[in-house]
């Protein structure tokens, strides 16, 4: 094999109070696919933005090296220009426009400053033809899937004549399906002379693609191997630099009452539109976790959102909460109550992101927090720090930006948030995505403490050992509709997955547990 | 962060500073103690209107119709004086009812049927303005019929007797030294950095702007009425955004809508809390700038809008929402009341204060822009 393509040696980056990077260095050869596995905070992002140039020559030390020759990358453009592209985790499409118009954005070919778009087409169609991605290029990006968004930002890079892509979990919003399509297209891309480096938490995809792994932790490369060489559990331990040899802690205690009943449910997005969702029906009692799985789509989302209410109208069915009818679309209200939403999207949905973690920390439980409008402030402080103690979030004091915390840290403040109005539901809409293994063990413990003091958690996951290793009973959502019900301790993945797809309607008695 | 704010905190002292010295150099009149008062006045309408636009911004939202309320209000509170022979204080109490009931059925309106504010208040600048002309008949109408004194006209020609002006500068110095004391030990208590050197240097300072404001007045007429109540509602809403939990559901509901509605906080309440609010700060600043004009005319409040939202935006508000505070607001309002004021001063034309108007607000959000750029260090 030749030298590397892109060398980066010894880089050093420091942030105010924290050293992001520490002497790493890497290396990338022509036709490879490298993975950069890591925790959150382990320094993969500031690394791709080292190597993609947004992070520019003079902020860091160290050197970057193409085919051998030094270079400096000053902005991204100068990173472009070496054949360097990073696609992002959130995409940068613009879904009104057709898929060609944006594959050439910024770089529309044109004459006297008028764009043509019959050239635009056949261009992209052309591109879209040699690396096989299967796209017209004539539609709207807005109807296309995640999966495909994702191939027509791999096809903007490669109009630019990118031969080293950098991915950054490209795949934590695709279905299984789109994934598989991804990782083929990745191989196809180094068959033709692309590498790709490529991160994800996922390690079963980067075994099935790298050539090479390299793990990152605290800033530092600890380790690199080629994949034939090494397995999931050593890249783990290299991960945490420690044995996770239990993820799922054990069960423990027996149900108490039914705390949330749902019987007969449907709801519409909107009034006078089909329904999403179709004659649901489960109870959850206090100690027990309920797991709601289900393929991307399956509603399962929906389902939670409406149960909190802030999604769609209902068009039939019971919501019992305590025994107690919920009222529909009031948030506030069922906060009050007792019931608590974590989301799945934390930029969206869970944080103020600008603002500091006891801000975020103390917001929901404000109300017991103050008197006749006042806030205590001496409770607040108080309140927060026993919750950042007992989360063990990792910041340097309450006022620090949440903003700037990594994605775990990011999730147990989301979590501390709901937590701190002492609920009796909790609704967690896939708490683990997008977070790193270290985090995910925390948050099955936490998941089992709140089962132990008798509050009953429902769980949406699509990964489905999750399902199995931390709920007592495992719904599947199939089309808006129940395909199935199940005892955790007895159900098998291959079951789950097959009731997730069955299209036919299976009755269920609800809440008996086994 | 605290890079950018210092930064921008003494950005705005600069230009304060310089905005003074250009005039007095011009005139010398600028900084006498009766301009100094009639700045005072005219600032306490636009800064007070400025601080109702912070309570709105601060969730997201805008205000485009204040201008034309102040008008309206100021307006009808005129004629019921004038041409209904009601007393003041009825009149002043009735029509801030009406403001504030105008002012919480648009928040209602942009809450439960999700009309942008943008475009409900551009429909109210019409309206209230149409209705404005209509109520005054396109007249001058007194505030104070037959130049007799009440309540209304008061209200910018009463200056505090001098003794009172000393006694009350000398309270809320004494005052803000202690809270500035409490907060700080409080801070390190908590275990919190807090600077006292920097502390005693801001009350010093703060202390000595009270003092001299008073002292000068007091060369004039004493301390108007119009300055002390701004300074009562400038309190009341720093209590209301760092006390309470309105103020800080106003901050959760710009800096993340979706994450305020689901972390509980009642989102819609909240907004239209901010817009009732804003009902009665617009009759406030109404009843201010009409009685410091004499009358109502149909110019009355004219783009006393746009006045507000730069005074926001130049001390620091993000129009984006979750970010902005009173002082801030305070020093913006200074800002575009002094220009104003400097400039009738030197009879600049009214083509000339246009462009000049704008041009400081154009150059606001442009600091603004480059500030923030420089002083976000993201780190994933």
């Amino acid at each position: 094999m030749a030298g590397p393509i892109l060398e980066a040696q010894s880089i050093t980056k420091r942030y105010p109070g924290v050293v992001a990077l520490r002497d790493v260095s890497f290396e990338l050869h022509a036709g490879e696919v490298h993975a950069l596995c890591g925790e959150n905070g382990a320094g993969k992002s500031t690394l791709i933005k080292v190597l993609g140039g947004v992070l520019p020559h003079d902020s860091y030390s160290g050197q970057l090296a193409c085919d051998g020759k030094p270079v400096r990358f000053e902005s991204i453009r100068d990173a472009e220009a070496a054949g360097i592209a990073v696609i992002h985790q959130e995409l940068a499409l613009v879904d009104e426009m057709t898929v060609a118009e944006n594959v050439f954005l910024g770089n529309e070919p044109s004459r006297f400053g008028f764009v043509q778009h019959e050239r635009m087409h056949v261009e992209a169609q052309k591109v879209l033809e040699r690396f096989k991605l299967d796209i017209d290029p004539t539609q709207r990006v807005g109807e296309l899937g995640m999966g495909q968004k994702q191939l027509v930002e791999i096809a903007r890079a490669l109009a630019k004549h990118a031969r080293i892509l950098i991915l950054d979990e490209p795949t934590s919003a695709l279905s299984d399906k789109e994934v598989r399509a991804l990782l083929a297209i990745i191989l196809e891309l180094r068959g033709a002379g692309v590498s790709s480096i490529y991160i994800s938490h996922k390690l079963d995809e980067v075994f099935a693609l790298a050539d090479r792994i390299t793990v990152l932790r605290d800033g530092q490369s600890v380790f690199t191997a080629a994949s034939r060489e090494t397995d999931t559990s050593s890249i783990v331990q290299h991960m945490v630099g420690r044995r996770v040899d239990d993820l799922f802690p054990a069960r423990s205690g027996s149900p108490g009452d039914v705390l949330l009943a749902v019987r007969g449910l449907s709801v519409a997005p909107r009034a006078g539109e089909p329904p999403r969702l179709r004659e649901i029906s489960f109870e959850v009692r206090g100690g027990q976790v309920l797991g709601i799985g289900g393929l991307m789509g399956a509603g399962r989302s929906e389902l939670l959102m409406h149960l909190f209410g802030c999604y769609g109208q209902r068009l039939a069915g019971e919501v019992r909460f305590l025994g107690q009818p919920l009222p529909e679309n009031d948030p506030a209200g069922n906060v009050r109550a007792g019931m608590v939403l974590v989301t799945e999207d934390r930029k969206r949905y869970g944080l103020s992101l600008d603002a500091g973690v006891g801000f975020n920390l103390s917001l929901s439980a404000l109300r017991d927090l103050s008197r006749n409008g006042f806030i205590d402030g001496e409770r607040e402080l108080q309140e927060n720090r026993r919750m950042m103690q007992s989360m063990s979030i990792k910041a340097a004091s309450l006022e620090v930006k949440v903003g700037t915390l990594s994605g775990g840290n990011q999730q147990k403040v989301v979590l501390g948030r709901a937590l701190m109005t002492e609920p009796k539901v909790v609704l967690l809409d896939e708490p683990t995505r997008g977070i790193d293994i270290g985090a995910k063990s925390e948050i099955y413990a936490l998941v089992r403490g709140l089962t132990e003091q008798g509050l009953a958690v429902v769980l949406v996951s699509s990964e489905l050992p999750e399902l199995i290793g931390l709920a007592d009973r495992i719904l599947m959502l199939c089309e808006g509709q129940l395909g199935g019900s199940f005892d955790a301790r007895e159900a098998t993945q291959a079951e789950l997955l097959s009731a997730a797809m069955s299209k036919s309607r299976v009755t269920v008695s609800a809440g008996e547990h086994g | 962060m605290d890079k950018r704010i210092a930064l921008r905190d003494f950005s705005l002292l600069i230009a304060l500073v310089l905005i003074g010295v250009f005039f007095y150099t011009r005139d010398a009149r600028f900084l006498s103690a009766r301009n100094l008062a009639q700045l005072g006045i005219e600032l306490s309408a636009t800064a007070v209107l400025s601080l109702g636009m912070l309570l709105v911004i601060l969730p997201g939202h805008i205000d485009l119709s204040v201008g034309s309320g102040v008008g309206l209000i100021g307006g009808v509170a005129a004629v019921l004086v004038s041409n209904q022979d009601w007393h003041a204080p009825p009149a002043l109490l009735i029509t801030t009812v009406l403001s504030l009931l105008i002012y919480t059925g648009m928040g209602w309106i942009i809450m439960k049927e999700r009309v942008p504010a943008f475009i409900i208040t551009l429909g109210g600048l019409l309206v209230f303005k149409g209705v404005h002309w209509l109520v005054i008949q396109n007249e001058t109408v007194a505030v104070a019929p037959g130049n007799q004194e009440n309540l209304y006209s008061l209200l910018t020609t009463f200056y505090l007797p001098k003794a009172l002006g000393a006694a009350l500068a000398a309270a809320t110095i004494v005052a803000l030294g202690l809270a500035m004391l409490r907060g700080h030990r409080q801070r390190t208590t908590r275990g919190f950095a807090s600077d006292g050197e920097l502390v005693f240097l801001r009350w010093f300072l703060a202390s000595q702007v009270i003092g001299l404001f008073v002292l000068v007045m007091s060369q004039y007429k004493g301390v108007p009425l119009a300055a002390l109540i701004l300074g009562v509602v400038a309190l009341l809403v720093h209590v209301l955004l760092q006390q309470t939990r309105l103020g800080r559901y106003l901050y959760a509901v710009g800096g993340n809508e979706q994450a305020a509605l689901v972390a509980g906080v009642p989102v819609d309440r909240v907004v239209i809390g901010a817009f009732a609010l804003m009902g009665v700060i617009v009759a406030l600043a109404g009843f201010l700038q009409t009685a410091f004009a004499g009358s109502s005319t149909t110019t009355t409040g004219q783009l006393m809008e746009l006045d507000a939202i730069a005074a926001c935006v130049i001390g620091g508000t993000s129009l984006k929402g979750g970010q902005g505070t009173v002082v801030g607001v305070l020093f913006g309002a200074l800002i575009m009341a002094m220009l104003l004021n400097g400039m009738t001063l030197l009879a600049v034309s009214p083509e000339q204060k246009f462009i000049a108007r704008g041009l400081v607000l154009a150059l606001a959000v442009w600091m603004d822009v480059r500030l923030s750029q420089k002083g976000s260090g993201v780190r994933a």
